[in-house]
């Protein structure tokens, strides 16, 4: 297994896989991260773990074109997202005002409403998609994280070395008593997935859940999923669902691969129902054009598909297939393979 | 003593990683072209003064996530001539005081290289004051003692233009160590 791991890279790399059939939208695993991570009031604007509507502008906005990659995976000038127009400023509600207005009889009722302008926000874009309707509209949810690239752009582009890889399990780190703010990470991520701490003047960024990890528990994001559609575990574990989706079924597939990073969250693309006529008839093409996710997920996304279709045909006639079984998570410890301290997840 | 100084841009092909020599190119010139350095020497210690020219000033960068501070630093090298350009190197440290805009006080700064500032509580400055005023920052303060600066003789200087988004290596610095003559 080892020539999974790339030369150069850590002795073992954690991974995970996220099924796009079954999100649900619901940002659970948004706030789980949120309010187990990143309460810090000098990041309120940052969500290490998000879920964005696509086809969409995404959080940050544009976080394609303002990434420190080009489409031949070269390095570019990136940039950093502004905390108005890229990420969305935290704002607060007037429930003070609505709670008291409901309450006096004959005064004018106020609506709950922020207490500013927002001008863009996590998943602003929500379920608005692309397409016609009724003929071809579509959207799907992309929840995002940090990759943990095997070929991290934000450690490379730190010039004091504050972000590191562990040599034991790939997650990439931020030292933030080295950190000096500088935010050639921010920069330089494609992904854009490291975040500024305003107040404290230092990176931060998703950390794999690390402190979970080292007792045998699945990320917070994970752990929290009503849809069951995360997998966790190590890249060359072949007893794992990181390798079977990856490796053997060749069913997830990295976001942009064309960057170059090696990332090492994987996605299971997301098949959709076909596209209709004008009489409302079936045409046979996906609803979701396969170039647009050829452009999310590369050249093999349509030999996913094929293989997703043609594992769910196989359990729809009543055989046995082990990707349809795995995929639905009816085990849910089959989720989850952390090593052998990964009793936690017995109790799912 | 006092000087015009005509600034460079500091190079940034060799800076460290491999994203700053890739993106960011020095060829355009230094973002402040100028400044002036007075140094003055009593038994009070060193006296500095700085001004550089600076259209745009940034003097806080709140809660913004892409703000960055215009800032400047005063260096000295802890043996003579040690490498300016490269922040010194190994075994030849330079060290001095780092002024950010949105802080009251300096900050220390030491390095061995580049990528290797470290940053502390600034001892023995007394008399800090910041000015900007028609298109030029000033900044002024005392060092009780400076032991390097007495034996050295040296001095250099590096300015950071916030409207630019300059920090870390996108600097303009004097070009070499100022020789200080008192």
């Amino acid at each position: 297994m080892s020539d999974i791991l790339e030369s150069g890279s850590t002795q073992r790399q954690l991974a995970m896989v996220l099924d796009l059939n079954k999100c649900l939208g619901c940002q659970t695993c948004t706030v789980a991260c949120k309010k187990l991570w990143n309460k810090d009031s000098g990041s309120d604007y940052a969500y290490w773990n998000s879920v964005e509507t696509q086809p969409g502008r995404g959080y940050p906005a544009e976080w394609r074109e303002t990434g420190g990659r080009d489409s031949e995976g070269a390095v570019k000038r990136g940039e950093i997202p502004n905390i108005d127009t890229g990420y969305g400023r935290a704002w607060n509600f007037n429930h003070k005002q609505t709670f008291e207005s409901s309450g006096k009889p004959g005064a004018q009722k106020e609506w709950l409403r922020p207490d500013s302008n927002p001008k863009w926000g996590a998943n602003w874009d929500e379920d608005r998609g692309a397409g016609e309707y009724p003929g071809s509209n579509h959207y799907f949810y992309l929840p995002r994280l940090c990759n943990h690239c095997t070929h991290a752009a934000c450690l490379e582009a730190c010039p004091r070395k504050s972000i590191y890889k562990r040599e034991e399990d790939g997650i990439v780190l931020v030292d933030q008593d080295r950190c000096h703010g500088y935010r050639f990470c921010v920069e330089a991520c494609p992904y854009k997935k490291v975040y500024f701490d305003y107040e404290r003047q230092v990176a931060n960024k998703c950390i794999f859940c690390l402190p979970r990890i080292e007792e045998g528990v699945p990320m917070a994001c994970a752990r929290q999923c009503p849809g069951r559609l995360r997998f966790v575990g190590y890249r060359d574990d072949p007893d794992g669902p990181i390798w079977k989706l990856v490796d053997q079924w060749k069913v997830a597939l990295p976001l942009h691969p064309e960057y170059g990073l090696a990332p090492n969250v994987f996605y299971v693309p997301p098949m959709s129902p076909p596209q209709l006529d004008a009489r409302g008839r079936p045409t046979g093409e996906p609803r979701i054009p396969l170039s647009y996710l050829e452009s999310l997920f590369g050249d093999s996304v349509g030999g996913a598909l094929e293989t997703l279709v043609a594992e769910r045909e196989k359990r729809k006639q009543g055989t046995p297939s082990e990707l349809m079984d795995l995929l639905i998570a009816y085990d849910w410890n089959q989720s989850f393979a952390l090593g052998p301290k990964d009793a936690e997840v017995s109790l799912g | 003593m006092k000087k015009a100084l005509d600034l460079i841009a500091a190079p940034t092909g060799i800076q460290p990683g491999n994203y700053v020599p890739v993106v960011y190119s020095d060829l355009d010139g230094p973002k402040t072209p100028t400044a002036s350095l007075e140094v003055e020497h009593s038994t009070r210690g060193w006296r500095f003064r700085v001004a550089w020219p600076c259209p745009e000033p940034v003097r806080d960068t709140g809660d913004e996530s892409d703000r960055f501070p215009d800032a400047a630093a005063v260096l000295v090298p802890s043996v003579g001539d040690a490498p300016w350009v490269t922040m010194g190197a190994p075994g030849q440290a330079i060290g001095g005081f780092l002024w950010r805009a949105d802080r009251e006080t300096l900050q220390s700064v030491r390095a061995e290289g580049l990528g290797s500032v470290q940053r502390g509580e600034a001892k023995g400055v007394r008399g800090l004051a910041s000015e900007w005023h028609s298109g030029e920052w000033s900044l002024g303060f005392e060092v009780a003692g400076w032991k390097e600066l007495d034996e050295t003789h040296q001095v250099a200087i590096a300015v950071w233009r916030g409207s630019a988004r300059q920090r870390a290596g996108l600097k303009s610095i004097s070009p070499g160590w100022v020789q200080v003559t008192t």
